[in-house]
């Protein structure tokens, strides 16, 4: 067993699908692994897949034009996804994709073609529920709304679309901390993610937010607008689960 | 009546909120629409939930009556003009203002505008009128906005707002016209039914004459899956045209006679694009749910809606024509409905199949689509493998996606039951009522004792939890919510003098 341990982004697992393809060593001898989450084991050869652009290059060039754009855009979702195995189930159904072109999206009775969409589901799910629940909230220093998340997958680039279509005219930033990423939009200049440094994080939590006004308004809303007769938190939890709730206006 | 316009913003919306809560239709959804620039917002097809009440209600428009100050006095409304609460109004600029930072803010999906009535229904509207064009053209809002069109207003202001809005109501309140005259006393059947008549044939004219002037054919309303067309798949035009035929001349789509709108407007503009909705009240007259789901129908047919919504009906006013309701609001009764209703639009069924005069309520035991299957045995087991997508559609524990995805999955293979679980499929439902390549799960049998018991204790649990919520139940080793009524008096006696 070889096992190709490559960095945590697509273009990283995509070098790595590269080498354990091109290393002719037969798909069952193979495994990916990403960088730092992996238990090492016994008689089983390490190599690094460095990241090179070119080599991710060729294969989503293959991808988009031997499978289809479509196919690279799952791909590219479930390397955002939160499971730890992302990189060796990417390269499982890339195995399939290639074999059997655009129709492997229909063939959910294999197990691999599954699991990634298993992955992409979960991934767009949970950017889903925070196209809702982001909370800006106005910084006045530097003319900026502001957000934090913690999501559980790497969603900031889908969110960061999504926002950039919605508020065009607007200076905004919406900070992962769980990733130490920031995506920032300026009005007709579009967004970019960055990661942020030390220095960057110790300033960006001492921005003090105005707006109580509208913070309020919005609390006042919230809270009038469930009916007595109707109580019910369950229903709530399932729909809000608790761990969005630190993050947003209404409930803090 | 007095209006207190002197109250601060905190208190105003307070109030008014207050009194817009019983509204049920929240959703955003239904057409999709990219930013754009130098405007704020653009909407998403599904819609998007914003956030959730403590009652479990999503939160996605900002809902909120201009006033609530009223003239009617209709009975089950916590406005109406004989109570005594305080009155008030927002201004169109408090409500833009409220809109567009909320919305900067991403607390909300846009705006849901509903009114009490102030003065006249014209007056009203003509307010309502100036908020949504304020909103449009002055501060250059792009998100949704929900219009509720106020019975009795003038045709050409519903049109207006109708270029602006992207879906409006009206509320029709409850099924009958019986039910209406004794609860609402200044409204009446006909007077609601004009404008979702002026609206239904706006959006169907608009449609048409945008579709001649791109030369392309549209499906109305956009929306690539079926599941976002809703209810106004099922418009008929032979059943409209009885009532459209009355009103010949605007039948032609000369753009001048079937607008006000000025033809530059009509050119562009799509006219009510997210379609058209209402909503009934539950559980406040006599009508059983035969009755609800008939009018339900009728009105997704003749009317082309795309949404009727139901609400459980809370007693907010002290009034002797009012039922009592010690139960609490009758949730698992619009729960049921909307099952219903979701089996109308999105499932191929008609209200006669769900129920008939005869047995004219919901199994309290059973979702419609259970019940519907057990008294049908005859049609299943279905062949999962070949079956076609309507009749996959109507076995228990599949749905729109999972059989989309049954039929785009087994042309590359058969499919067997684990497959089905990762395809979505509820198999713990389905399984009563599937083969897959010949063969049934083991320890299946179909009949209709067996299948009932075996999905009973399930449905019944989740009931308990519907209509007992926040309470606590004691658990039971062996009876553990099955299918069995209390013995009656009778029984207990019978039992005692061994007269069975």
């Amino acid at each position: 067993m070889t096992v190709y341990i490559c960095e945590d982004s697509l273009d990283g697992i995509l070098c790595g699908v590269y080498d354990a393809w091109m290393s002719r060593k037969g798909h069952a001898h193979v495994r990916l692994q990403l960088d730092g989450c992996f238990e090492q084991e016994l008689f089983t050869e390490y190599l690094i897949a460095h990241r090179e652009v070119e080599k991710a290059d060729k294969v989503i060039t293959s991808i988009r034009q031997k499978i289809s754009e479509r196919v690279y855009e799952k791909v590219y979702v479930a390397s955002l996804s939160q499971d730890p195995d992302r990189a060796d189930k990417i390269y499982r159904f890339l195995i399939y994709g290639f074999h059997f072109g655009e129709k492997v999206m229909d063939m959910l009775q294999i197990p691999a073609v599954f699991e990634v969409f298993q992955m992409c589901r979960n991934v767009y799910n949970e950017n889903h529920l925070l196209t809702g629940f982001v909370r800006f909230s106005r910084v006045p220093d530097r003319g900026l709304l502001f957000s934090r998340i913690a999501p559980k997958n790497r969603v900031l680039s889908l969110l960061a679309a999504h926002f950039s279509d919605r508020l065009p005219g607007e200076r905004w930033m919406i900070y992962d901390e769980n990733r130490q990423e920031a995506a920032a939009h300026l009005p007709g200049k579009g967004w970019a993610i960055f990661q942020a440094d030390p220095d960057m994080r110790k300033e960006i939590n001492n921005w003090q937010t105005d707006g109580k006004d509208y913070e309020d308004l919005w609390k006042i809303f919230h809270r009038t607008i469930g009916i007595k007769e109707r109580f019910n938190p369950k229903c709530q939890r399932t729909h809000l689960p608790l761990r969005f709730r630190g993050y947003m206006t209404e409930f803090e | 009546m007095l209006i207190q316009q002197d109250l601060s913003l905190q208190e105003k919306l307070r109030i008014l909120t207050d009194a817009a809560k019983y509204d049920v239709a929240c959703t955003s959804s239904g057409v999709a629409r990219k930013g754009k620039a130098g405007m704020v917002g653009n909407t998403a097809e599904s819609g998007i939930c914003h956030s959730f009440a403590a009652d479990g209600r999503c939160i996605s428009l900002l809902k909120i009556l201009f006033t609530n100050q009223c003239i009617y006095d209709c009975r089950y409304c916590i406005n109406r003009s004989s109570n005594d609460t305080l009155r008030t109004a927002f201004t169109p600029d408090e409500v833009c203002r409220l809109t567009m930072e909320f919305y900067r803010r991403n607390y909300i999906e846009g705006l849901f505008l509903s009114s009490g009535i102030l003065y006249s229904a014209d007056y009203t509207m003509e307010l309502i009128y100036q908020t949504v064009y304020s909103l449009r053209n002055e501060h250059h809002f792009n998100g949704y906005i929900h219009i509720k069109a106020i019975p009795g207003a003038e045709e050409e202001l519903i049109e207006r707002i109708g270029f602006l809005a992207d879906r409006m109501s009206v509320n029709l309140e409850l099924p009958t016209a019986q039910g209406l005259k004794s609860l609402a006393p200044g409204k009446t059947r006909d007077k609601i039914l004009k404008p979702m008549r002026q609206i239904q044939r706006g959006i169907f004219s608009q449609q048409k004459l945008l579709e001649e002037l791109s030369g392309e054919r549209k499906r109305l309303y956009g929306g690539a899956r079926a599941g976002f067309t809703g209810g106004a798949s099922l418009f008929r035009p032979d059943k409209a045209s009885a009532v459209l035929l009355e009103g010949r001349a605007s039948e032609e789509l000369s753009p001048n006679r079937s607008f006000y709108a000025p033809a530059s407007l009509q050119r562009e503009q799509r006219f009510v694009p997210a379609g058209q909705s209402t909503q009934m009240i539950v559980g406040a007259t006599q009508e059983n749910d035969y009755q609800m789901i008939k009018v339900t129908e009728a009105l997704y047919q003749s009317y082309g809606l795309k949404r009727v919504f139901f609400s459980a009906f809370v007693r907010v006013n002290e009034d002797s024509l009012l039922p009592a309701l010690p139960g609490g609001p009758p949730l698992l009764r619009e729960h049921r409905l909307y099952q219903a209703d979701w089996l109308l639009r999105f499932y191929g069924f008609q209200a006669d199949e769900l129920l008939t005069e005869d047995k004219p309520d919901f199994n309290v035991f059973l979702d419609p689509k259970c019940d519907w299957a057990l008294r049908h045995l005859e049609l299943f087991p279905v062949e999962v493998n070949r079956a076609e997508y309507q009749t996959l559609l109507r076995v228990p524990g599949i749905g729109v996606k999972s059989a989309g995805r049954i039929v785009a999955a087994r042309r590359n293979g058969p499919l067997d039951f684990s497959a089905l679980k990762k395809l979505g499929v509820v198999l713990k439902r389905a399984v009563y009522f599937i083969t897959c390549s010949g063969r049934m799960e083991q320890g299946t049998r179909l009949d209709q004792d067996f299948i009932t018991s075996c999905l009973i204790g399930d449905e019944r649990r989740k009931n308990w939890d519907i209509s007992h919520q926040d309470s606590y139940r004691q658990l039971s080793l062996f009876h553990d919510m099955k299918l069995e009524e209390e013995p009656t008096r009778e029984d207990k006696v019978s039992a005692v003098f061994g007269n069975m």
